[in-house]
């Protein structure tokens, strides 16, 4: 009787023991990603919430705190960051219904059983390998004064004289939409297709039968079948237009006159070694956007969480 | 016959838009075989009038775009950030797969938490005064340092899925046969994990090999430090860019070789890894 006992002492504790050891060994394995989350990541966001709070430019001497002065300044005298938002919503609102009607249209094209649709794909898909900061690079001497986009329209007629694309707002606007739709129209492309798999086949050959053109079938039969996968890969791109960077740095560097920059941009721009003009940026304003920036991409990605989810309910 | 007239327009639809996506990169490849007076006076060809490889030797000679320095610097950051990668979301994942341990759904959802964060980039100074204060001036290896440290959570939920669809009962035996948690791991499951650990490391490949913001950041103030994009970018922003097209376009094509070769042999490994893009968001 107390023999056994003994027995299942030793035993529970050799259990628990091994829960322990597995434990730690758990935790070793995790350590560097858990120590990195919060050295490297809480720390510094915290960091940028309490120097938001301070006029600071790097130099002690001259750092005090300020309270809410720095977001009064952002929301009621310096528009600045407001426009950087104007900015952004424009790309996403020139490139987004553009890129993805393209890239249906593309999708529904390839899934028609055509022969080398494998290699098409490939093709789409190539430029999103491409480092962004390259696109940029092409797309700035493609479309410089004297390059290969300028030379061909002189050539065609379309115009008489060279066109400076990077002198106006408007122009620029579009060849950074333009070079931004290059680099990401193929990943699109493939989403639509894992889309369209998805459509039983015998919706169209029923409604074949009945005699429907291809063009009502793909607005009565493909999208609305579509519509839930459309509106995650609607978000997948809104997000990642909002966080457009490297492409306007080359491209423009913000020109003209900072009027091409959006707010990633902007802030690598202005407050980041090896892009920044001055030894002294106003670190404590920069914090204050970034601050903000923050609570905004924040916001995005909870309502493409929400968005998400009740997606995914409805199946 | 009005079937194969749909075809036809299908295929000339396809051709088109393909033909227009890999203009720029034919565009570019065969204008680093002009000479720069070329480049900048018959642009709206794309054949050189002259076939000439004096912009590649240029490159090779050029002391103020040292190519081989900079090769050599993107080669070992590329690399050793894949080394990183690999190891760290595939002990991650594994843990987080088959540990059990205190606060392991709270650290996981912190994790993952992580991934809606966009700060705007200001945060680097913070991680600067830290690297400081372990006597790490900024520099590649600065930055790989502070990759060490990164919370790579696509990749652990890619291998903590991975390690969830193999058996149980793989890693039990192990340790019923007296080896350890950690030791099941690298004795067994890291030699399974070989296909979704391709994906991982083709996928770091690409992203660091193309990598421009961070490395520029750390390497500002020590142009020996450059990689070929950093490099490629502060010539294109110096003043006598114009001057110096044809070296930008050699060394834009030899950037680019690595990846689109990459891409040629592994293009499913590309294209697995959007499996990665859709679960981020």
């Amino acid at each position: 009787m107390k023999l056994q006992r003994n027995a299942n002492a030793v035993s529970v504790s050799f259990i628990s023991q091994r829960k322990v050891s597995i434990a730690v060994q758990s935790y070793i394995l995790i350590a560097l990603p858990l120590i990195g989350f919060f050295v490297f990541s809480i720390y510094p966001i915290l960091w940028t919430f309490r120097w938001s709070f301070y006029s600071y430019n790097g130099i002690a001497s001259a750092t005090r705190f300020i309270g809410f002065d720095n977001f009064i300044t952002m929301f009621t005298t310096d528009f600045t960051y407001f426009k950087l938002w104007g900015n952004t919503f424009l790309f996403a609102a020139c490139k987004i219904p553009f890129e993805l009607s393209l890239a249906l249209v593309l999708a529904v094209l390839l899934s028609q059983r055509i022969r080398g649709s494998s290699f098409f794909r490939s093709i789409f898909y190539l430029p999103s390998v491409i480092s962004t900061a390259i696109i940029g690079l092409i797309f700035y001497n493609l479309f410089g004064y004297f390059g290969n986009i300028n030379a061909i329209l002189l050539k065609l007629g379309f115009i008489k004289t060279e066109i400076d694309w990077f002198a106006s707002k408007n122009t620029s606007v579009a060849v950074i939409v333009l070079a931004s739709i290059w680099n990401t129209f193929g990943i699109n492309v493939m989403y639509f297709m894992a889309a369209l798999t998805n459509v039983p086949k015998e919706l169209y050959e029923s409604a074949e039968l009945d005699g429907a053109t291809r063009i009502r079938m793909f607005f009565n039969i493909t999208l609305p079948m579509i519509i839930q996968v459309f509106q995650v890969i609607l978000l997948l791109s809104i997000v990642g237009t909002l966080g457009i960077n490297d492409i306007i740095l080359v491209l423009t560097g913000g020109g003209p006159g900072g009027q091409t920059f959006s707010v990633m941009s902007y802030l690598t721009k202005q407050f980041m070694p090896g892009f920044m003009d001055t030894s002294t940026p106003s670190l404590g304003y920069g914090c204050a956007m970034s601050v903000v920036t923050t609570i905004m991409f924040a916001i995005v990605a909870g309502l493409y969480n929400i968005f998400s989810t009740k997606i995914k309910n409805r199946y | 016959m009005k079937k194969n007239v749909w075809r036809l327009c299908i295929l000339a639809v396809l051709v088109s838009v393909a033909f227009i996506t890999v203009y720029p990169l034919i565009y570019i490849f065969l204008a680093s075989f002009k000479s720069n007076i070329e480049i900048l006076t018959n642009s709206s060809s794309i054949f050189p009038q002259e076939l000439t490889f004096e912009n590649y030797i240029s490159v090779c000679r050029s002391n103020d775009f040292n190519i081989f320095r900079m090769l050599w610097n993107s080669i070992y950051y590329t690399l050793i950030s894949v080394a990183i990668a690999i190891t760290i979301s595939s002990m991650a994942g594994y843990a987080f797969a088959r540990g059990e341990f205190p606060f392991k759904k709270t650290i996981f959802a912190m994790f993952t938490a992580l991934m809606f964060i966009t700060t705007g980039g200001l945060d680097i100074y913070p991680k600067f005064k830290i690297l400081t204060a372990l006597h790490l001036n900024r520099s590649l290896g600065a930055l790989l340092f502070l990759k060490l440290f990164g919370v790579p959570i696509v990749n652990i939920y890619l291998v903590r899925g991975f390690v969830q669809s193999l058996p149980i009962e793989l890693d039990e035996a192990a340790q019923i046969d007296g080896c350890s948690f950690i030791g099941a791991f690298f004795k067994i499951i890291m030699p399974l994990l070989a296909p979704i650990l391709a994906t991982i490391g083709i996928l770091s490949f690409q992203a660091s090999w193309n990598d421009y913001i961070m490395p520029t950041i750390f390497t500002a103030t020590q142009p020996k430090q450059y990689t070929l994009i950093v490099g490629l970018m502060s010539l294109k922003n110096s003043g006598s860019a114009a001057a110096n097209w044809n070296l930008i376009l050699a060394g834009t094509v030899i950037t680019l070789l690595p990846v689109l070769v990459a891409y040629g042999f592994g293009n499913r490994y590309f294209v697995s890894g959007l499996a990665a893009g859709a679960i981020k968001g």
